[in-house]
């Protein structure tokens, strides 16, 4: 394997390169936190801790609900919060929503914009470093999901993983383990459609949202 | 002490009391993320010490006025069990000693913790030691840099640590209980591993100036096998995915 996991303070390249989860001291750059390199001999952490960034679409909870705005917990040291003037909706306490980082500030207090609510369902967390490869490539690995699952699925860069009710909750939940398990792996769409053709193949198969029309 | 007094002899034909040689470690065994509701943790079991670190953060400071705006706030609990040793420790809760150590081993974390990209918040390490045999502080920082660096919080550098002293007139690395408790002196020591910096160092105990700065040449290599076998773990940790086959 060329792959080769990087622990904080190993040096990843020579000279400054500006990279988040890294550190420079002028003459050489390092890891910041525990990371790997891929084939292209790129530093890609495989833990971190989600920073907001603006633009960058974020699934919540609403945890609080004042005259002026919402409070949303976003996994985040600090929840984000959506001014009521900015919107049209009218939220309740444990809505679900997903929206847009509308801006940070520099002690990352967040505000969020672009805001729709979403349908009842269930909200994982999921590690935001890994986040890509739930997606894949051209929402390869989405779809897919998607597909198997029958129903809707948001994910946030946050690491939060919104799934509507009609989605098949076990199914999902254990592919979606799986992939938090084998994130650092290449040919990961392909092996969990194989995995999940078997595994429909074994269940009796189920006619998705019948019960809830 | 234990010569003078004729009492237990720590030094027999060049071997110690476990019969180890002197520049030797105790068995080392490190196990990252044993706790899943943490952000990290890790478990060490380092001679007869027994130790789980849970790291969780940076999440929102409390109380309020301990924040900075500046950089996130490192903050330590060290806990022995009421169950960890034989004699002192009856009871669990805070102590003279436990705060010390607390003390000690947050400050170790705050040089190397990249505080500055979490305003506003703390960053939480949580040690519990479970069974105490001697160098339960060394064994808490060794455990506290593995579950830093599970949980992803940003570091300058690895830290890890070991104690030196002195036992039966022989300078020794990784004392054990026996040879903290009737040794002559005891030097606990903690160094990050790029920079090679002294985060750590206590003493008790009475020692020359030569031999102080042999002993931090023995901490320096005793370091460096620690930090071997933490490297190991974490890598084995984060390896583990790739050949393992999924079970449905």
């Amino acid at each position: 394997m060329d792959r080769k996991i990087v622990l904080p303070g190993e040096k990843i390249a020579d000279g400054r390169i500006n990279a988040p989860n890294t550190f420079s001291d002028g003459t050489a750059t390092y890891a910041a936190v525990i990371g790997m390199m891929d084939e292209e001999n790129r530093y890609v952490p495989l833990e971190n801790r989600y920073k907001p960034v603006v633009g960058d679409v974020v699934v919540g909870m609403v945890t609080d609900v004042r005259h002026a705005g919402y409070e949303v917990d976003l996994n985040l040291p600090e929840g984000g919060f959506i001014p009521t003037r900015d919107i049209r909706l009218t939220l309740q306490l444990g809505d679900f929503v997903i929206c847009k980082i509308k801006s940070v500030n520099e002690v990352g207090d967040v505000d969020l914009g672009e805001v729709r609510r979403l349908p009842k369902g269930k909200i994982i967390e999921f590690p935001s470093a890994k986040v890509p490869r739930l997606i894949g490539r051209k929402s390869s690995m989405l779809n897919l999901l998607k597909d198997y699952s029958g129903g809707e699925i948001m994910v946030g860069n946050n690491g939060y993983v919104w799934m509507s009710e009609r989605c098949d909750m076990p199914l999902l939940l254990k592919t979606i383990k799986v992939i938090e398990r084998k994130a650092h792996k290449s040919g990961l769409t392909d092996e969990i459609a194989n995995m999940l053709k078997q595994e429909k193949g074994e269940r009796p198969q189920t006619v998705q949202g019948e019960e809830y029309v | 002490m234990s010569d003078s007094k004729g009492t237990v002899p720590l030094m027999i034909n060049g071997k110690r009391t476990d019969g180890r040689e002197v520049e030797d470690l105790r068995n080392l065994r490190i196990e990252v993320g044993i706790i899943p509701e943490a952000d990290g943790s890790a478990y060490v079991e380092w001679g007869g010490n027994k130790i789980v670190c849970g790291v969780y953060g940076p999440r929102e400071c409390i109380p309020r006025h301990d924040a900075s705006p500046y950089h996130s706030i490192v903050k330590c609990r060290y806990m022995m069990s009421p169950f960890a040793s034989l004699e002192e420790h009856s009871r669990s809760g805070p102590s003279r000693r436990s705060t010390e150590l607390s003390k000690v081993i947050r400050e170790v974390f705050e040089n190397v913790v990249i505080a500055e990209k979490f305003p506003n918040t703390q960053i939480d390490i949580y040690i519990d030691v479970l069974q105490a045999d001697g160098g339960t502080r060394t064994a808490s920082i060794t455990a506290a840099t593995v579950a830093l660096a599970n949980a992803g919080i940003p570091m300058k550098d690895m830290v890890a640590s070991v104690a030196v002293g002195k036992a039966g007139d022989t300078l020794v690395l990784d004392l054990n209980k026996a040879e903290d408790n009737f040794g002559q002196s005891d030097m606990p020591m903690a160094m990050s591993q790029k920079d090679k910096k002294l985060l750590l160092l206590q003493m008790d105990g009475l020692l020359t100036k030569e031999e102080v700065i042999e002993m931090v040449g023995m901490a320096e290599r005793g370091c460096e096998k620690v930090n071997a076998i933490q490297t190991s773990a974490l890598k084995r940790f984060y390896e583990k995915g790739e050949d393992e086959t999924v079970k449905w």
